[in-house]
């Protein structure tokens, strides 16, 4: 657990990941990928970081409350969006018929809601993998 | 406003539910009373819905306002606003029950979490019965089989954690074959909208025979995989037998026949009773049915365990509305649908009470709760109006759906599956008076002691449960006038 080369590979290689996340969620509505595969993503970098520096003890990881929070935060932020286009006189989730503005086509600021709710699933897919991580690492002490 | 009530359903659960995660995992009273409040809520806006449909017809809702075959749809019709009352109410009533006990029952610190999942259930039982697309009601019916297989394991001990992944990878075969369905049917029509399908379906029948029989079959075999018909009913006794009082009466209550909405809806509305009567669909789901009556019935008189006794008659009750289906006929499939309701209001009341028995008693052994019902009279005298109504007798909500389910098979002409209703009526009556009978008359092994107190809450829903059951004998009109426009179009009368 305590190699050299993977600590040292694995610092030289969080960044670019979480990196690399953030684009597949940012870029959701414009190329492949989006909230789910950014956020496993993300999530990914976390659990290396974790596994390569032998984190496993609960104070030394990012901890669980705050990881549900930003989970829950996540999905009500989704709903919160799709009411928005009701109170805006359309239907749940209303994009462009509600009046959000869809911008240029292939910037990144087009796309009216979808950035918003790719972001929020990004949130919550994160936040959800690393708390599995922790629940099967604890797991793992309590039995041996 | 009032149009956007289709979506909310949906919504406010799963809003409610993350708002609890959200603002109090830990107090786990605000949780008691944010999901008190939003099934309440529930029952309303389901109430507001099934006025809607009665007035103006099926109630359309296009999320996004992309219109199908590439938006989402919601399309309420009688029997899904029907079933969306049923799973408000009965939901509303369990947690007002759970509210008093379910404390005692689980352990402190998921408590909250148990109300979060409980909402997400509900959730996703109401999307289900709502979703026009067969996409999401396969997302729907995930989120159902995740959040019921963790409702049953949330006690953390080793028999209801067995139980959950048996149940986990039983419902999982289920998905799979629901999944391979759904991608061959979309296949063939090039739709996912069950409207649009059933459009597409008699031409794409006619270029691609094979894989249109494959995808009923696939679908049958998911359908009755996850809703517990005979052969594949080995999950449902150790999940609903070892899960905490309220998963229990609502798994056995709700969750199983969610599916049988949906497989109403793809046999009448999108396969629609010309197509099924030609393949041997009828035959199978009789003989299965009536398996699972006889057999279930049987099975649940072996058993000494109060809640796997009552999960095996289960069983036997999903036997009779898969007969009701089965039947094809008018009567036949107004008694299945009665029947979801009144075995819906009889079973949680079964289950409500006999679990409030074993938290008060301490005991689960029928053969141990002699002289109880003089100890505590109220519980038992549920359990009596629920076991009486099972069995089947005249003015309780059991026997309306016995009578129509009677009168569908001799219109039939099946007087075989009388006779099938008839035996298990008395093989109900074998597994379920003595434990009545013994409770009031028998004499209790034990010296008297002072009774412990029963929890208003959960007393409030009893009444209301027995109230429900012999309303619904009374007065069977009320559903079957709601329901009868809609039986009557899917048969062209």
């Amino acid at each position: 657990m305590r190699d050299l080369i993977i600590r040292v590979i694995s610092r030289f290689m969080i960044p670019f990941i979480q990196v690399y996340g953030a684009y597949i969620v940012l870029y959701g509505h414009l190329s492949p990928g989006g909230g789910f595969a950014g956020g496993t993503v993300i999530a990914s970098s976390i659990i290396l970081y974790i596994l390569a520096y032998g984190l496993l003890s609960e104070e030394k990881r990012i901890p669980e409350h705050f990881t549900r929070v930003v989970e829950s935060a996540g999905a009500l932020f989704y709903v919160f969006v799709g009411l928005l286009g009701v109170l805006l006189g359309t239907r749940f989730l209303g994009n462009s018929v509600a009046g959000f503005p869809l911008g240029i086509p292939g910037r990144l600021s087009s796309g009216g809601t979808i950035f918003l709710l790719t972001f929020a699933i990004g949130m919550k897919v994160a936040s959800t993998m690393i708390t599995l991580f922790s629940h099967l690492i604890d797991e793992e002490r309590e039995e041996g | 406003m009032s149009e956007h009530v289709a979506p909310l359903i949906v919504v406010l659960p799963l809003a409610t539910a993350y708002s609890i995660l959200l603002f109090c995992p830990k107090y786990w009273r605000y949780a008691q009373r944010a999901s008190l409040i939003c099934t309440g809520l529930l029952v309303v806006l389901t109430c507001i819905l099934a006025m809607q449909v009665n007035v103006r017809g099926s109630v359309i809702y296009h999320f996004g306002n992309w219109s199908p075959p590439w938006g989402i749809e919601f399309l309420i019709d009688r029997i899904s606003a029907f079933f969306l009352v049923m799973v408000s109410a009965i939901s509303f009533v369990v947690i007002l029950f759970a509210n008093g006990l379910l404390y005692k029952e689980i352990k402190e610190r998921v408590l909250g979490q148990y109300y979060a999942l409980f909402l997400i259930l509900l959730a996703s039982l109401l999307g289900i019965a709502s979703s026009n697309d067969l996409f999401n009601v396969f997302v729907f019916l995930e989120i159902s089989s995740v959040s019921a297989a963790a409702l049953v394991a949330v006690n953390g001990n080793k028999l209801a954690l067995e139980a959950s992944v048996k149940y986990l990878v039983l419902s999982t075969l289920g998905s799979g074959s629901l999944l391979l369905a759904i991608a061959n049917i979309y296949m063939v029509t090039g739709y996912l909208n069950l409207t649009f399908i059933a459009e597409a379906l008699p031409q794409a029948y006619a270029l691609y025979p094979l894989n249109v029989l494959a995808t009923l079959g696939l679908f049958v075999v998911g359908l009755t995989v996850k809703s517990a018909l005979y052969p594949m009913h080995i999950w449902l006794p150790d999940a609903h037998g070892s899960a905490p009082t309220s998963s229990s009466a609502v798994l056995s209550a709700l969750v199983v026949k969610v599916y049988i909405i949906v497989f109403l809806k793809l046999i009448f509305r999108v396969f629609t009773l010309e197509f099924v009567s030609q393949v041997p669909l009828q035959f199978v789901l009789l003989l299965m049915s009536a398996l699972a009556i006889l057999l279930g019935s049987l099975l649940a008189i072996r058993q000494t365990d109060i809640k796997k006794m009552l999960a095996y008659s289960t069983v036997a009750q999903i036997g009779y509305i898969f007969m009701g289906v089965g039947l094809l006929t008018y009567n036949g499939l107004l008694g299945a649908v009665l029947h979801i309701l009144n075995h819906a209001i009889m079973k949680a009341m079964l289950f409500l009470s006999a679990g409030l028995l074993i938290k008060l008693t301490g005991k689960r052994d029928i053969r141990s709760l002699a002289g109880v019902g003089r100890i505590y009279p109220l519980p038992m005298i549920a359990f009596s109006l629920g076991s009486l109504a099972m069995v089947g007798i005249p003015p309780l909500n059991g026997f309306i759906s016995k009578w129509y389910l009677s009168l569908g098979a001799l219109e039939a002409g099946l007087p075989i599956y009388v006779l099938v209703i008839l035996v298990s009526s008395f093989l109900n009556g074998l597994y379920y008076l003595p434990i009545v009978i013994s409770a009031f008359f028998g004499q209790s092994t034990e010296p008297t002691y002072k009774p412990l107190p029963i929890p208003i809450g959960a007393s409030i829903a009893l009444i209301c449960l027995c109230i429900a059951t012999i309303f619904f004998g009374l007065f069977s009109g009320i559903p079957t006038q709601y329901l009868d426009p809609a039986l009557e179009n899917w048969f062209q009368l």
